[in-house]
């Protein structure tokens, strides 16, 4: 598969109907978050000045400049923020056959400012809410493990 | 001692539009695309194409050296891109457009754009090429701009309420207007039933709430009143006009934005209005960028036609509908009509106002609004018609 408008390699089509789309580390500045939920854990970083969260990071420190990214681990407790069902899959890799997934914000306890996109799994038979209290649950892809959150 | 000079800034007017047959597909590259509702811009306006002495190109356009020699310009005063995101480019231009004429840079400038979503990977490649994007969101599926709507759609729907009734209004209306506009991509009308049975995209989204993919270009040529007066089009005057931003990226606006239901356009819809000298009361139509059903209700919120929370129930009941109280999207919009980003709505604006839309005519049509936004960026026009 390659599709000459994508700037990398399409990844093989998933074939659980979840997303599984590698992270492309065009740079190296997410390996630690993508580290820490291989371990069963969350860690984001903050500015090594006055400790603001830098989510997304940049390059740059938004609000200091002399300041470096100094990562923390942060409660891998939640809520929903937001959420939708994928009815198609979105995902150059999809399986266009795959059942819809749900895709979230979830914001995390004692985290101010912080929104991380993630997949809502383990539902059971409950409907997604928004408010609704999950937790960590990472989900295991074909070459890296998803923060994806499941509800309490 | 610096000291600055007031310039007087001339009244502008657009003069001239034109525009592609508008597809899903075509085989000609951007570049023949542009440069043909270039020169039909050019031809409509009764100027000469050696008397278009400037070009403002949003960004990611083909190069202006090109479409400049292809749509006949031989003086080239003021040649600028505009960096808005595109999707606000399309007016944001006319304040670069509106600096070169008041400072003498140019006299008549012409303003293109186009866009090929049937490009390979589509319209969510754009995404995909932001590395941060690629790091926290494609892994877990939050990808495919459909899927970003969804999200501000259910958070408003917690917050405010919004219901499958109100967004399918928006639908249907813009069907009956695309219905009565030449050159739509869908033109065949539709019922609220037709709505509520059209398949589910993300969320609530359904297909009909989406937005077209469209191969094709619009244009326009704006210079000073003065000059318009003389020329065979009744002038569509700039009453105002602004651009704006909001303070996160493109890149955080679908998942960090502190305000998320926020798009715009605010602050700059306020500047615009208040250039105009108007007051919501005085709006005979809108024309409001329309990726998703739901940017019409945040943004017609944003410019103050309703409060923030009530552009669901606003939008009910056939207001934006032909012979509603607030016309919006009068040629069917980036729904029905073509997705040109932000160009169409600049198109349709000047035509209500010229009055030669026939049965897609807004009566009275004294002032409308062009409000359009991509990412953080965003830009309003008032335009009216010339009273001497």
């Amino acid at each position: 598969m390659s599709d000459p408008a994508l700037p990398f390699a399409l990844p093989p089509r998933s074939v659980d109907g979840l997303p599984d789309f590698p992270p492309r580390f065009d740079t190296p500045l997410l390996k630690p978050y993508w580290d820490a939920i291989t371990r069963g854990a969350l860690t984001l970083p903050a500015c090594s000045v006055c400790g603001r969260w830098q989510w997304y990071p940049y390059e740059f420190v938004k609000c200091h400049a002399e300041a470096t990214h100094a990562w923390r681990d942060v409660s891998t407790n939640g809520t929903v923020f937001t959420f939708a069902l994928a009815h198609r899959g979105f995902l150059p890799n999809a399986d266009p056959k795959a059942p819809p997934y749900v895709s979230a914000l979830i914001e995390l306890d004692d985290v101010v400012g912080v929104r991380l996109p993630s997949l809502l799994v383990n539902l059971a038979g409950r409907e997604p809410a928004i408010g609704m209290r999950v937790r960590l649950a990472p989900l295991r892809r074909s070459s890296y493990v998803a923060p994806a959150f499941e509800p309490t | 001692m610096h000291t600055a000079t007031t310039l007087a800034a001339p009244k502008l007017a657009i003069v001239g539009v034109g525009e592609t047959e508008f597809r899903r597909k075509h085989e000609r590259g951007l570049d023949a695309l542009v440069v043909e509702a270039a020169r039909r811009a050019i031809a409509d306006s009764g100027l000469a194409p050696a008397e278009i002495d400037g070009i403002v190109v949003p960004v990611g356009m083909p190069p202006a050296d090109e479409i400049a020699f292809g749509a006949g310009m031989v003086h080239r005063g003021y040649t600028a891109i505009n960096a808005y995101t595109p999707g606000a480019g399309p007016v944001a231009a006319l304040v670069e457009a509106g600096h070169a004429i008041a400072a003498g840079l140019a006299s008549a400038v012409l303003v293109p754009y186009g866009i090929r979503t049937s490009n390979p990977g589509g319209p969510y490649a754009y995404h995909a090429a932001d590395p941060l994007k690629a790091d926290l969101e494609m892994p877990v599926g939050y990808y495919g701009q459909p899927l970003y709507f969804a999200m501000l759609a259910q958070r408003y729907r917690h917050e405010f309420g919004l219901e499958p009734e109100q967004l399918g209004a928006l639908a249907v209306a813009q069907r009956e207007w695309a219905a009565r506009t030449p050159n739509s991509q869908r033109a065949e009308r539709i019922t609220l039933d037709d709505y509520l049975r059209a398949p589910l995209v993300a969320g609530l989204l359904r297909n009909l709430d989406c937005c077209l993919i469209s191969d094709g270009a619009g244009a326009y040529v704006v210079t000073t009143l003065e000059r318009a007066r003389d020329l065979p089009n009744p002038p569509a005057v700039v009453a105002g006009v602004a651009a704006g931003s909001n303070p996160w990226t493109l890149t955080e606006m679908f998942t960090q934005s502190p305000r998320f239901l926020d798009i715009g356009p605010n602050e700059a819809g306020r500047r615009a209005f208040r250039q105009a000298g108007i007051t919501h009361r005085d709006v005979a139509f809108a024309q409001v960028y329309d990726c998703f059903t739901p940017s019409i209700i945040l943004q017609l919120e944003g410019l103050g036609f309703c409060e923030r929370g009530e552009g669901a129930a606003f939008v009910a009941d056939g207001r934006t509908a032909p012979g509603g109280a607030l016309p919006v999207n009068t040629d069917g919009g980036h729904l029905c009509h073509a997705y040109i980003p932000g160009m169409t709505h600049v198109l349709e604006g000047v035509r209500q106002i010229r009055g030669t839309r026939g049965a897609a005519q807004v009566p009275d049509a004294e002032v409308g609004v062009v409000s359009t936004f991509a990412g953080p960026d965003h830009a309003t026009l008032v335009l009216r018609r010339d009273h001497r």
